[in-house]
């Protein structure tokens, strides 16, 4: 059994409410509407007693009183406050462990379902790389590091990218003007842009989040976002649960706790055994996601480029020392 | 006819009859998923009693839940009686609660009988679980004594009003995190039925240092899944807040030194600008007050 | 206001009437125009992926053009600016042209800023929602204030020339013509009083604009300066491209000189000995590009860090020739022209003006786009044109686009006012006559 940090609360704060409503369509009995409006939560106000016939989004017709009724801007609105606020007392953190990474490529396969991202975008990328010809190869998943100092939510001309208390870096679609500025303001190129209309698929009664991050906005940018939506819900990030070998740990580090899933440990104990490190400390954003160094791999790194497609092989022709 | 003609003919015929057969058998293994059931007994701190059937089948390697099947619960074992029907939920999992005071039949061994059944459809083969579990008391004291915490555990069953220890089970002890357990360690009940472990003095808690603590047999054979639970101050108390007046650059107030510079830079120039326009202005009131006087001249 | 007759004749025919030839240039010019609106309207259309910008290289011929017009109309504003100040003789014919020079290219500047965006839709948002410590809220004040000033600026060179012009009985034009210079000019009447204002407004304007223009183009240059990437973390690069503009602005200003002589038939007017002048200033100018230029390159050769060999590598193998041409050749060519009397030619300098022009936009080109190029974490695909980035017809005719329309504002403007500033040339006289 989990354990809510937040017991007690659910059902009483309509932001609550809200918040489940923008997730998903289905969540709760009278369902998203289809159109603009959508039912909220429950509210003491002297009430009309009008009622109104609207159409779910599946099929049924549903009488509601009007008073329920608020449009979809004032939801958007809320929800993107709560977005900029986050979670309390919680600060994420991500290790990887570089030892047993073999580019199984799934981490990259959850997050594109997960964001209904088009195939070319990759918010979770995976690299091979070698430091010098004698140092170890190794393969380098690379989600967002969501730094403690972030150069690209510096350089965001409208406030589009803010980090939020709990350490996470989300990007409001709506704010984006498509400047790329954030984009070559991050050292690790772990933003993508969407150069032409990725054609996504919403479902019905979908509200825009920034914490899902759902539709991809042409002309905007994307980014992983740690799965903001998922931690709301407690649940973990999708390519944490996706990896087949564990590689993933995520957790709260105010807790001094993270999991990949199935094992879950101390995080300070994690980093002392196993020497964990952040990748270019030098450059000082203070990142949020730790590596374990590649050391005594039980398999060859080699190991990672079989059975992949021919056209993700050739990315890693010329991997080597710079 | 021949003997050996007899043979091939007789041959023949066996095989074009087995042939569809196996084929149908093959066809029908390809089409019917064959599930697996697994039912677990669950006794939480407030002995709550719950029953809980998770359906799934194995696909790519990958376990896949299966969503609204209806389960069967049963108890008792050759003599079974139905408890009820529950469909599964979107995570392939159906729960019943069994109530906090149950009293059931045991059988010789001092054991319950449950199980679970799922009836199978047109696409799924049917499945069937059965466990036996043996009704356990888990008691829990916390101690403090020179700064070094403690764990101090009991185990005990009640059979017919005298109560026996369990010696040799593995109890283990966890405190809840965002996502999972955080393991602690694990303890092994001695002959009397008890153990003790230290609990560590640095696991960072909420502000106030409150921590929860969870002593259980987990899966174990006989006894299923029997929890304790208590709240406890034993961890070190943590605040973390970032105030929304920090200044930054990432952050929404700008340090007070930019917008300084800035405002001082803008009102030097802009008021410069202002000096220009003002002359302009001047220059067009001189300009107009010259015209009235009449020394205005077209050159020719 | 009174004006020499002969100067009014000589400098403004082009006022008057229109050639066939203006005519056709003008169209040609459009035709180019039109071809980058069409362009334009596929990229808004279809979305950035028509251009040839990826997910690496985000910013290429668009951000290249916004800083050379940028870097263009700063340089206009200091040489107009301190040519002001420092009363120098040989100014006069000129200041004018540096003027327009400042002002057309900060109108055709922020243009390609707005083809690099990516939701033009949401433009307005830099104002309700700006953040002080983004560098380009920095740009887009700075550009406000300096488009502001630049007007007011050449507003304040303009009256005395409309006052002139609106004067003159014998100004074949059309009446709209002369409404609007009665309009603008404001009743200005040239007497003491008003010229003393007006003269003290130039000045303060004149130096606001120098102070203006360095602000400006230091901010344009930190968008680059403040982020991590190798090859633009360079402490230098404020200076360096204050530099590199005026040094592009002066060859403009050559070629303008050049063309605007030929074609209006100035002659006498711009002279060799203006030629030769601002040709030293080239040369001046030049040798502090080329000194900047070697300082920085110097400082990351020499030094160990990965990041900077790996830039240095790629600038000496993939973009070789362009490196050359616009850190070697650029530099050298214009100061050998001018710096030997034999060379020193009214053909030979502009020829050396339009190889310095030439060679700040590849300077320009190869400072942005190498450095995307060459991330921290080395690019790892196998989509071509996300490994290298290749300029599709849409940037460059959006580019041609740019440059012609400078060309036709310039050409629409030398129809409403004298490219040679008639009150400039007017006060030489006066004083000579005085002497």
């Amino acid at each position: 059994m989990k354990d809510l940090k937040n017991n007690g609360e659910e059902g009483s704060s309509r932001r609550r409410f809200l918040k489940r409503l923008g997730i998903g369509v289905g969540a709760v009995s009278l369902a998203g509407v289809a159109g603009t409006a959508i039912i909220s939560g429950k509210e003491a106000k002297a009430r009309s007693g009008k009622k109104v016939k609207l159409l779910s989004p599946d099929g049924k017709l549903v009488e509601v009183d009007q008073d329920d009724i608020k449009p979809a801007k004032e939801i958007v609105a809320a929800l993107k406050d709560e977005a900029r606020k986050g979670l309390p007392d919680r600060k994420f953190a991500m290790v990887i462990d570089l030892a047993k990474c073999k580019n199984a490529r799934k981490c990259v396969e959850a997050c594109q379902e997960g964001h209904m991202l088009p195939k070319d975008h990759e918010w979770m990328k995976l690299y091979l790389l070698q430091d010098d010809i004698h140092t170890a190869k190794y393969w380098f998943p690379r989600p967002c590091f969501h730094c403690d100092k972030p150069m690209c939510v510096s350089v965001c001309p409208v406030g589009a990218t803010f980090k939020r208390a709990d350490g996470i870096v989300l990007i409001d679609n709506q704010r984006c003007i498509g400047c790329k500025f954030c984009m070559t303001g991050c050292p690790y190129s772990a933003r993508v842009f969407n150069w032409e209309d990725p054609k996504v698929k919403l479902p019905p009664g979908h509200v825009y989040d920034p914490e899902t991050n759902i539709p991809a906005v042409e002309g905007t940018v994307g980014k992983c976002i740690f799965c903001a939506d998922n931690l709301r819900r407690n649940e973990l990030p999708r390519c944490v649960t996706a990896c087949p070998m564990g590689v993933i740990y995520f957790g709260d580090l105010l807790e001094d706790t993270v999991t990949n899933g199935n094992e879950t440990v101390r995080f300070s104990q994690l980093m002392t055994d196993r020497a964990g490190y952040r990748y270019r400390e030098e450059l000082g954003t203070l990142p949020s996601v730790y590596y374990l160094p590649p050391a005594q791999r039980m398999f060859p790194v080699e190991r990672g480029l079989e059975g992949t497609d021919e056209s993700i092989k050739g990315r890693y022709k010329k991997a080597g020392p710079r | 006819m021949s003997v050996m003609k007899k043979n091939i003919i007789s041959k023949v015929l066996l095989l074009s009859f087995l042939l569809p057969l196996s084929v149908k058998a093959y066809t029908q293994e390809k089409t019917k998923i064959s599930p697996y059931i697994q039912l677990q007994y669950f006794k939480d701190t407030e002995d709550q009693r719950v029953l809980q059937t998770t359906l799934s089948y194995s696909k790519d390697r990958m376990e896949l839940p299966l969503p609204g099947m209806e389960i069967s619960f049963f108890k008792g074992g050759v003599t079974r009686e139905l408890i009820s029907r529950i469909t599964t939920n979107n995570k392939g999992i159906a729960r019943i609660e069994l109530g906090k005071d149950l009293k059931l039949p045991v059988d010789r061994d001092g054991m319950w009988a449950f199980s679970s059944e799922y009836m199978g459809n047109d696409t799924i083969e049917a499945g069937k679980s059965e466990i036996t579990i043996k009704d356990v008391r888990l008691e829990m004291a916390l101690t403090e004594t020179d700064s070094i915490k403690t764990i101090s555990l009991k185990a005990f069953i009640k059979q017919n009003g005298i109560i026996k220890p369990v010696p040799g089970e593995v109890v283990k002890i966890y405190v809840p995190r965002m996502f999972s357990l955080l393991p602690i360690g694990e303890v092994t009940l001695d002959e009397t039925g008890t153990g003790t472990l230290e609990f560590p003095s640095d696991l960072p808690g909420d502000k106030e240092g409150n921590l929860t603590i969870i002593t259980k047999f987990e899966e174990n054979q006989v006894f299923g899944n029997v929890e304790r639970k208590v709240i406890q101050k034993w961890g070190v108390p943590t605040e973390y807040s970032v105030p929304s007046s920090h200044r930054a650059l990432w952050t929404k107030t700008p340090p007070m030194w930019m917008i300084i510079t800035l405002s001082v830079l803008l009102a030097g120039v802009w008021g410069h600008y202002l000096f220009a326009i003002i002359s302009l202005i001047i220059i067009r009131i001189d300009a107009k007050r010259e015209a009235a006087k009449g020394k205005y001249k077209i050159q020719k | 206001m009174e004006a020499d007759k002969k100067l009014i004749k000589d400098l403004t025919p082009e006022i008057e009437k229109t050639s066939l030839k203006w005519y056709i240039t003008f169209f040609i010019f459009f035709a180019f125009f039109a071809a980058g609106i069409y362009g334009l309207i596929l990229q808004i259309d279809k979305g950035h992926i028509v251009t040839g910008m990826r997910d690496n290289v985000v910013w290429g011929f668009y951000i290249v053009n916004f800083i050379f017009f940028m870097g263009l109309s700063y340089s206009g504003a200091l040489i107009s600016g301190v040519m002001h100040l420092f009363h120098t003789g040989w100014r006069k014919p000129v200041i004018r042209m540096a003027e327009l020079i400042t002002v057309i290219s900060l109108v055709i500047g922020p243009f390609f800023i707005f083809f690099c965006i990516g939701r033009l839709d949401r433009l307005y948002f830099l104002f309700i929602h700006p953040r002080i410590q983004s560098p380009i809220t920095w740009d887009v004040i700075a550009i406000c204030t300096d488009l502001i000033g630049c007007f007011l600026y050449l507003y304040l060179s303009f009256i005395e020339d409309f006052a002139i012009l609106r004067d003159y009985a014998d100004l074949n034009v059309a009446p709209w013509k002369r409404k609007l210079y009665k309009a603008l000019s404001l009743g200005y009447s040239g007497t003491e009083r008003q010229q003393k204002i007006l003269s003290n407004a130039k000045t303060i304007m004149a130096a606001m604009i120098i102070a203006i223009a360095i602000i400006v183009y230091s901010v344009l240059a930190w968008i680059f300066g403040v982020t991590l990437q190798p090859g633009w973390h360079s402490t230098i690069f404020g200076p360096y491209f204050v530099i590199a503009a005026v040094f592009s602005g002066t060859g403009l200003l050559i070629i303008l000189m050049w063309i605007f002589r030929k074609v209006y038939h100035l002659e006498e007017y711009i002279t060799k000995r203006h030629f030769v002048n601002v040709g030293v200033l080239l040369t001046v100018i030049a040798a502090f590009y080329g000194y900047f230029t070697f300082s920085d390159y110097l400082t990351k050769w020499y030094g160990s860090i990965k990041m900077d060999s790996i830039l240095i590598d790629k600038l000496f193998s993939d973009y070789y020739s362009l490196f050359i041409f616009a850190n070697y050749i650029g530099i050298l060519l214009p100061c050998i022209i001018i710096a030997f009397p034999k060379f020193r030619t009214i053909p030979n300098i502009t020829i050396a003006a339009v190889i310095a022009i030439t060679a700040l936009w590849v300077n320009r080109y190869i400072i942005v786009i190498p450095t995307l190029e060459t991330p921290f974490l080395p690019i790892q695909d196998t989509r071509i044109d996300w490994i290298k980035y290749t300029p599709t017809w849409i940037e460059w005719s959006l580019t041609i686009a740019g440059v012609s329309v400078f060309a036709m504002l310039f050409m629409l403007i030398s129809k409403i006012a004298p490219i040679i500033s008639i009150s400039e040339m007017q006060e030489k006289d006066k004083n000579e006559i005085l002497k």
